[in-house]
């Protein structure tokens, strides 16, 4: 019986409805040395988050993730950083639910907070994490850089029925990411860098409903593998992002993940640096015909997904125009294989074509 | 009156032990079976996909033979192509699952046709035959294709590919 009982003790601890597993001494405002730079890091784990490295050992990209940012927390001694981890809806003996969010906050490398949540308790999807946030950020200090960072799957730009797997008839799209954000900029109105470690983020409408939340973003314009960005040189930012020049910072941060993508992986890898500010007129000049684009896609629904496909934005004339590269760095370098192993640049922005019903054959490609 | 005498007192004893054995047994068979239950929808169907190709390309790394290199990744192909034509067929795949089956299978299609130089492709040098087995894997857990697929003919897909390997 004594099985029982500890099966009995285990459900009961997993149906508490807001367990704090751990809280270490209450923040300790006094004596603690300021924080100049912030990070808030949202990775989304609730969907199919497998990979096999090249030796066939399986990686689950959230967990890699946030074992990644939470070294970024330990080797930080002058930044507070925000780490949730959205988990997958899970029920004991399928009944009991567990909690689907995992909150850790650290200030200047210590671990001041570690707390489950629950994701499904408000209307909008990030009302926890906003909460969490304002509950725990150290007031009235200026930021010297503040840095957003979200690790997931490719966030729709519409529809976004089933991103969250447990929670399928729930749309999730890149404006249920954007609405948030103005909670967490707070003060300085927008984040100094943003980091989109997904597929097809370097979109017209993805970065353009971002930037109105940051100076500067990162993002893969293309499909991005799950082993995602590098997040090392997040590290010890009072040393590389001490004379705050974040644009320097951008681009190295680019360079660093792109060279360790193409040493992995096969597939293509492109990583782009947007400077919000500076494609703003290109955003302008193609808004309409993109829009006109995901309201036709819209419109097709779940058949869309079988019609269209991403493409190069420059591969369509109506995009092909003086302002196409301006404010934008790209580093790219195609599949090793496959009918785009011949494209040799990318512009940096990801459109949607009609799916060709017949694969180009490798002397077609360009 | 009515004492109850030693051996009473042992059956009453063994009756209570035994309902006690039983109701134990009854609630440890109903957890393992919940837990079995568990087992496969955790497991992820996508995944099982996943390790399908991963496997293919661990062997095909694992030998030094370019021909033997060649004829696993052609096997692996030929068995996937198998399976999906055999779950196009039945009636438990919807519009969308065919839709999506086909769009898998044509991006199989391109790769086999590119490991033997066919349809205008250059044949995949045997060099490069390791790194081409990565880039098997690492589109097929990119690939969205499997979007439109639902997890019911996922599951189909993944028992049919066990039932012919």
């Amino acid at each position: 019986m004594s099985l029982c009982y500890a099966a009995l003790t285990a459900l009961l601890a997993s149906c508490s409805a807001n367990l704090p597993v751990q809280r270490e001494a209450q923040q300790a405002e006094d004596g603690v040395l300021p924080a100049p730079f912030m990070i808030v890091c949202v990775i989304h784990g609730d969907g199919d988050y497998l990979y096999h490295d090249t030796n066939g050992i399986e990686h689950k990209a959230d967990e890699e993730a946030l074992a990644g940012a939470q070294s970024i927390a330990r080797h930080n001694p002058q930044a507070e950083v925000f780490i949730f981890h959205r988990r997958p809806r899970e029920h004991f003996l399928f009944v009991f639910p567990r909690h689907d969010g995992e909150f850790y906050y650290y200030r200047n490398g210590r671990l001041i907070a570690n707390e489950l949540y629950w994701r499904d308790q408000e209307h909008s999807p990030f009302d926890p994490e906003v909460e969490l946030y304002r509950r725990f950020r150290e007031d009235n200090q200026r930021k010297m850089a503040s840095i957003f960072l979200y690790c997931g799957h490719e966030i729709p730009e519409f529809g976004g029925v089933g991103y969250d797997a447990s929670y399928p008839d729930r749309p999730f799209t890149i404006q249920d990411l954007a609405d948030p954000l103005r909670a967490f900029t707070r003060d300085s109105a927008r984040f100094d860098l943003m980091l989109l470690s997904t597929c097809f983020g370097g979109t017209p409408h993805t970065i353009g409903a971002l930037g109105s939340f940051a100076r500067y973003i990162i993002a893969s314009p293309d499909n991005l593998h799950l082993s995602y960005f590098d997040f090392q040189p997040l590290e010890r930012l009072d040393l590389s992002l001490g004379d705050g020049d974040v644009h320097a910072f951008a681009k190295r941060f680019a360079r660093r993940s792109f060279d360790r993508l193409t040493r992995e992986i096969q597939t293509a890898v492109s990583v782009s640096v947007y400077d919000v500010d500076r494609v703003q007129g290109f955003l302008r000049s193609v808004q309409g015909t993109y829009e006109q684009t995901l309201s036709t896609l819209k419109e097709q629904g779940e058949a869309s997904m079988s019609t269209m496909e991403h493409c190069d934005c420059a591969d369509l004339p109506a995009y092909v125009m003086p302002t196409l590269n301006e404010g934008i760095e790209v580093f790219y370098r195609p599949a090793r294989f496959g009918r785009s192993k011949h494209k040799q640049a990318h512009s940096g922005w990801e459109c949607w074509r009609q799916a060709s019903t017949t694969a180009p054959k490798e002397t077609d490609q360009r | 009156m009515y004492y109850p005498d030693h051996h009473d007192a042992n059956r009453s004893y063994f009756a209570i032990t035994k309902r006690e054995t039983i109701t134990t047994l009854i609630i440890l068979g109903s957890i393992i079976i919940l837990l079995l239950l568990a087992l496969p929808a955790k497991a992820g169907e996508r995944g099982e996909l996943q390790k399908y190709f991963s496997d293919a390309a661990v062997a095909v790394k694992a030998t030094d033979n370019p021909t033997e290199k060649r004829a696993i990744l052609n096997e692996t192909f030929q068995t996937m192509f198998a399976a999906l034509e055999m779950a196009q067929k039945s009636e438990l795949i919807s519009k969308n699952d065919a839709v999506g089956i086909n769009r898998f299978r044509a991006a199989l299609q391109e790769k086999q046709d590119e490991l033997a130089g066919h349809n205008g492709y250059v044949r995949v040098p045997d060099a490069q035959l390791n790194a081409f087995s990565e880039y098997v894997v690492q589109d097929t857990e990119q690939a969205d294709q499997f979007i439109t697929i639902s997890v019911v003919t996922l599951l189909l897909i993944i028992i049919l590919v066990v039932l012919l390997v």
